[in-house]
């Protein structure tokens, strides 16, 4: 101020009006920066609803039906929809995680019915997983075991109302309002229709991971690839399932490939800690073979792991100690016969 | 001469000159208070009624004593329920004449009854149909469903068969929630629920079908009190077991029903495939919901220690996981 600058000393009154000011801008400051701190997620929530309900007009006032040629006879019930790694829980809920977790990229879906038969309708739901290997990771983790080939895409199946495929990095499902076969073969049109208009870069083929896996005694199409929290373990990511049936009882082998030997001798480590510490297990004598391998008494339920190479592999809830040693070990001939 | 040396030589030309640039202090301040005033938006979006902000949903429970579980196997959901009623002492147990009741179905998903993955319109239809005869002067049936609300209630063939049973239907809209905090709730805090649709009603039901469920292992009657949350409440499937025990201390209802009739073994909540149902042929009514998802949970071939949030629902004081203490009346139609 000039008469500060002047050298006059402010009156008492001055000095305590200014202060009062002074408080005041920090009393505002303060409620300013605690509303602030409790925004209202209402507010938020407001304004996504309407940035979704015009994103959902701009995707289907930029295209109408999912297919670029829909099939003689088939009608869309409804218009596109699009979801992102944000939204997609919007449309799936809790099973989001699982698509989420392999890779997902973004996901359109829409509903269509013959045009005779409005009773017989489909939604179809197109999922980009960016890799056919998560696309077939999704599918195969997904698989119903009362499937039927459906012989459509790179893989595919048939499970009641249901139809499943994976066509390169898509991930394919049509959902029936029912079992009966005009829902069925319009599905089958429109999924066939999609996989020949769309030129894909890679297509999925597990076939050379497969033959990892001893091929006696595997539950045909039970092969599954899991992208993520394998056995309830979170460092446990990618790894090939397979399950096999001795008498009674059903085992489960593993394998997933590491970037190196040393990767894989780390993750063995941290797997078998985690059977012990976190499953409650306790570790049994070493077995004969394979070198270095452990069996983990999981409460009566056998955990094996093993490394061969960069592949760490094992298995999973054997029903005894002998069962769990003895498919250990041709899992790893297998290995060691796949690899010279 | 500067403004400085009249000040400083002129006590009361500085007198003048703070006064008035006091005045001038006085006039900004006022300026920008009204201006501020003029630009503040009393009514946040989407109408949300920030008076309602700290208040709960109301309690419905029943403390009136007697049976408080019925297990009833059979195939007909509408003979089960009513047989189950009747074991807990009727329905005019629960319902009197000239209730408000609201039914909080499971209409999360636009596919049809047969995938089990909402309340089946049969069920739901009985419902209203044994409020109505109970004497209740109206019957409501909502639920803020995942995908769009119109789609999921025809769809699911809810909305037609709870209209022609006399039901009226509420399709939630934004003005409907308002936030809520949950005392002594760490997840619900200015959240929005919806509020709307309770004013008026007297009684609560909960129905829903049992379902195994990809994040929370299962999604029986405590989970489809999600179905109240609006808002991006997928946020909270970080800590699905905890906002489900949040869901179950915010919402007391008057009694719920469990279908398991037909439940959802594998790739819930929305399955997609009938080859993902079995037939359990079994329904509950409780009026603890807590002992209802026990029992659920071994339809799914589970136990309440496979769901964190049974436990930790129980330890609240919300239920008990012990279901069979509650000594349920068995019965078969």
């Amino acid at each position: 101020m000039a008469s500060l600058s002047s050298g006059r000393r402010p009156s008492a009154r001055e000095t305590a009006i200014s202060t009062g000011v002074v408080c005041v801008l920090v009393v505002i400051a303060a409620w300013l920066w605690s509303a602030q701190a409790h925004f209202s997620p209402a507010v938020t929530v407001a304004a996504s609803v309407a940035q979704a309900a015009e994103a959902a007009r701009s995707s289907a006032a930029a295209q109408s039906v999912l297919v670029a040629t829909l099939p003689a006879g088939l009608r869309a019930m409804s218009p596109v929809e699009s979801f992102s790694p944000d939204t997609l829980s919007d449309k799936i809920d809790g099973k989001a995680e699982l698509y989420l977790s392999a890779g997902f990229l973004a996901m359109r879906c829409q509903r269509f019915a013959p045009a005779t038969a409005p009773t017989a309708w489909f939604e179809a739901f197109i999922y980009d997983m960016g890799r056919p290997e998560n696309a077939f990771s999704v599918y195969s983790s997904q698989k119903r075991t009362a499937a039927q080939d459906a012989g459509v895409g790179d893989y595919s199946y048939l499970a009641g109302n249901q139809l499943c495929l994976v066509h390169g990095q898509y991930y394919l499902e049509f959902v029936g309002a029912d079992d009966r076969e005009p829902t069925l073969q319009a599905a089958g049109e429109l999924a066939r229709a999609f996989v020949s208009a769309t030129t894909v870069a890679r297509h999925a083929n597990v076939a050379k991971d497969e033959a990892l896996f001893p091929t006696e005694g595997m539950i045909a199409g039970s092969l599954m690839l899991l992208s993520a929290d394998v056995f309830g373990f979170d460092q446990l990511k990618n790894v090939y399932v397979a399950r096999y049936r001795e008498g009674k009882d059903d085992l489960t082998l593993f394998l997933s490939r590491r970037a190196s030997p040393s990767a894989a001798g780390q993750l063995a480590a941290a797997l078998r800690g985690f059977f012990v510490t976190d499953c409650g297990g306790k570790e049994t004598a070493p077995p004969l073979a394979p070198v270095d391998a452990v069996i983990i008494d999981s409460g009566g339920a056998f955990d094996g792991v093993f490394v061969s190479g960069a592949l760490l592999a094992g298995v999973h809830q054997a029903p005894s100690r002998a069962v769990a040693e003895r498919w250990m070990q041709r899992l790893d001939q297998c290995l060691r016969s796949a690899t010279p | 001469m500067t403004p400085s040396d009249n000040l400083s030589r002129d006590p009361a030309a500085s007198r003048r000159e703070f006064l008035r640039r006091g005045l001038q202090a006085g006039a900004a301040v006022a300026l920008t208070g009204g201006l501020a005033s003029w630009l503040w938006n009393r009514h946040p979006p989407g109408d949300f009624n920030r008076g309602a902000a700290s208040a709960l949903l109301p309690d419905f429970s029943d403390t009136s004593m007697g049976p408080t579980m019925a297990i009833v196997t059979g195939k007909n959901r509408a003979a089960m329920v009513r047989r189950a009623l009747e074991a807990l002492g009727g329905i005019g147990r629960f319902i009197r004449r000239g209730d408000r009741v609201m039914l909080k179905v499971n209409a999360a998903f636009a596919t049809p009854a047969i995938l089990s993955a909402t309340t089946h319109p049969e069920l739901a239809a009985e419902l209203v149909r044994l409020c109505l005869g109970a004497g209740a002067a109206s019957v409501l049936v909502t639920d803020n469903p995942i995908n769009d609300p119109e789609s999921c209630f025809n769809l699911t063939g809810i909305a037609p068969a709870v209209r022609a049973a006399g039901a009226d239907l509420v399709l939630p809209r934004a003005g409907q929630f308002a936030p809520g905090t949950l005392p002594g709730g760490r997840l619900i805090r200015d959240w929005p629920i919806l509020r709307e649709p309770f004013r008026g009603i007297t009684k609560l039901i909960g129905v829903a079908p049992v379902k195994q469920h990809n994040r929370a292992g299962a999604s029986m009657t405590m989970k489809n009190w999600y179905g109240l949350l609006g808002g991006r409440r997928n946020q909270f499937h970080q800590d699905i077991n905890g906002i489900i025990v949040e869901l179950a201390m915010l919402v007391r209802p008057t009694f719920v029903v469990l279908d398991g009739t037909t439940s959802m073994m594998a790739n819930g909540p929305t399955g997609g495939s009938i080859a993902d149902l079995k037939a359990t042929n079994t329904l509950v009514v409780s009026t603890d919901g807590v002992a209802a998802d026990a029992f659920g949970a071994t339809l799914l071939d589970k136990t309440s220690r496979d769901l964190p949030y049974i436990a930790r629902a129980a330890e609240r004081g919300l239920g008990t996981a012990d279901f069979e203490s509650l000594q349920p009346v068995r019965a078969a139609v």
